[in-house]
């Protein structure tokens, strides 16, 4: 499997050991993958994969359909155990935290709902788990405007509901992190731009987001830093300022390391 | 273990499986009991212990449904891919199975009255319709009310273990039905020595009569109780460390 190149280094910076290393010096990464693994049988969906975020930073998490992505966020969350290395968030494995709910927040799918359950009860379920009152949960469908509907079966929500309603669960905690796979899928163009204000409000407060997306457009907008993946491998660590916010030019180095065929 | 269990709680009330599942449950008793009172001769039907095995028929059907209820509980949240958020909220997986077995034997208790009560009164209103005494006590009504009770109470926690080693949702509910209704009988029929000893007649011990069974050919009634609680606690063991050990998808 050929490597992506390292030819690039104004603009992008591969993880080694030694920047690793430095970052935890400085702070603690809110969360990391050290040489995370993680095989199916014959198959390989994770290679080895190093990153870390720092605290108050969006940060994308890009890479084509089964370059490892969705895997890295379930071994992150403790759902999947790694076969090698380590996928930590505040420096422990996720099922080590004390309040999990209110460390980190995640919305995987936008399916993870029961049909029969009204968008309310489904909110109260996961806030009893957490010891969360349910006036947070009320709260809550204020923040995604679900209130009217809060009382009908999840069956009847659009897919921009059901974002919404899965974002809202992940928040109940008030969390550090915020981990999002996909959370424009469904939104309408409103609905992007009340997320991408509300995560740029999120990390000014000093919390901390990574958001996995293939809308390249989308993610130049709102990210601090893109995280490439291809293939279960890093391809790269890209600092959008360095490229001065162009989509057109994430899309470029996008399309370089990842299109490794052409290559 | 107690927010997860009030969680555990909220859940089996606020979809409509439960209702269903009820539902289902009253009008198979109704029918069930109402052909046999209906079907059979004066004189078979004025003998108490066929009176008994009739209300027998509510035990069965409790162990049921109680099981599948407790197996849908973990089953529906894999259909559904809850179990995510459930996993992400408590990572203590071994804690959201106890506050499973805990919720669905709760829930179980209930089952189980309501069968066992719907079985009594069924039955007497069809005998006393035919003009037949009903030879039952009060002794026996207060042992398969009692008895259907902790025996559906313990059949909800063997539904969750076997739901949370199975997954699938219709392959635990088929499972069950075919045990229950098919192989268990069956067994009981040709091999009764051992099969007494099973988890459905375990349930008919400690009831006071299971389908076609009565006490009197089955094991002693606290025996009954000891083994239907180890199948309980074996089955919800496992569903528990068959939970902490894979991987979610």
């Amino acid at each position: 499997m050929p490597e992506a190149s390292n030819d690039r280094a104004a603009v992008e910076q591969p993880l080694t050991d030694a920047g690793v290393e430095s970052a935890r010096t400085l702070s603690q990464p809110v969360l990391s993958a050290r040489n995370l693994t993680k095989r199916y049988g014959e198959v390989v969906a994770v290679a080895g994969l190093t990153f870390a975020l720092e605290p108050g930073t969006i940060t994308g998490f890009l890479g084509p359909n089964g370059a490892g992505k969705t895997t890295t966020l379930r071994l992150l969350l403790g759902l999947a155990q790694p076969t090698a290395g380590d996928a930590l968030v505040f420096g422990r494995r996720y099922h080590e935290l004390e309040n999990p709910m209110h460390r980190v927040g995640a919305v995987l799918d936008s399916g993870d709902f029961d049909p029969g359950r009204s968008g309310r009860n489904h909110l109260r379920m996961l806030a009893l788990a957490g010891d969360i009152p349910f006036d947070r949960a009320e709260e809550l469908l204020e923040l995604v405007e679900l209130q009217a509907a809060a009382d009908r079966h999840v069956r009847t929500y659009s897919l921009g509901m059901r974002q919404r309603l899965g974002l809202a669960s992940a928040l109940l905690g008030d969390p550090e992190l915020l981990l999002l796979d996909e959370p424009a899928n469904g939104l309408d163009p409103a609905g992007v731009h009340w997320l991408r204000g509300f995560l740029r409000q999120f990390a000014e407060t000093g919390r901390t987001v990574l958001v996995s997306s293939h809308v390249l457009a989308e993610v130049a907008q709102t990210v601090d830093a893109v995280v490439i993946v291809n293939r279960g491998r890093l391809a790269a660590t890209v600092e959008l300022a360095g490229l001065g916010g162009a989509a057109r030019s994430l899309e470029d180095l996008y399309l370089e390391l990842t299109t490794t065929e052409a290559a | 273990m107690i927010a997860q269990l009030r969680s555990e709680l909220l859940k089996q009330r606020t979809t409509r499986t439960n209702v269903f599942l009820l539902l289902w449950m009253v009008g198979l008793v109704v029918l069930v009991v109402l052909l046999h009172v209906l079907s059979f001769g004066v004189e078979d039907l004025s003998r108490a212990d066929n009176q008994l095995k009739i209300a027998g028929l509510g035990t069965s059907l409790a162990a049921l449904f109680a099981s599948m209820l407790g197996a849908m509980s973990i089953t529906g949240e894999f259909r559904h891919g809850t179990i995510r958020p459930t996993f992400l909220a408590n990572p203590r997986r071994e804690r959201v199975i106890a506050a499973k077995v805990t919720a669905s034997a709760l829930a179980g208790l209930a089952v189980g009255l309501i069968a066992e009560a719907l079985t009594a009164g069924v039955e007497a209103a069809g005998l006393a319709a035919r003009g037949i005494d009903i030879e039952l006590g009060g002794g026996d009504y207060a042992r398969l009310l009692a008895g259907g009770a902790l025996g559906a109470a313990l059949f909800a926690a063997i539904g969750v273990g076997v739901g949370a080693i199975v997954r699938n949702q219709v392959t635990a509910v088929v499972g069950l039905c075919v045990w229950l209704l098919f192989l268990e009988p069956l067994l009981l029929g040709d091999v009764p020595a051992a099969a007494k000893f099973g988890p459905g007649a375990s349930a008919g011990a400690i009831a006071g009569a299971i389908q076609t069974q009565i006490a009197d050919d089955l094991v002693a009634p606290a025996l009954g109780v000891l083994l239907l609680a180890v199948y309980a606690a074996l089955a919800s063991a496992a569903g528990s460390i068959a939970t902490t050990r894979r991987d979610v998808s």
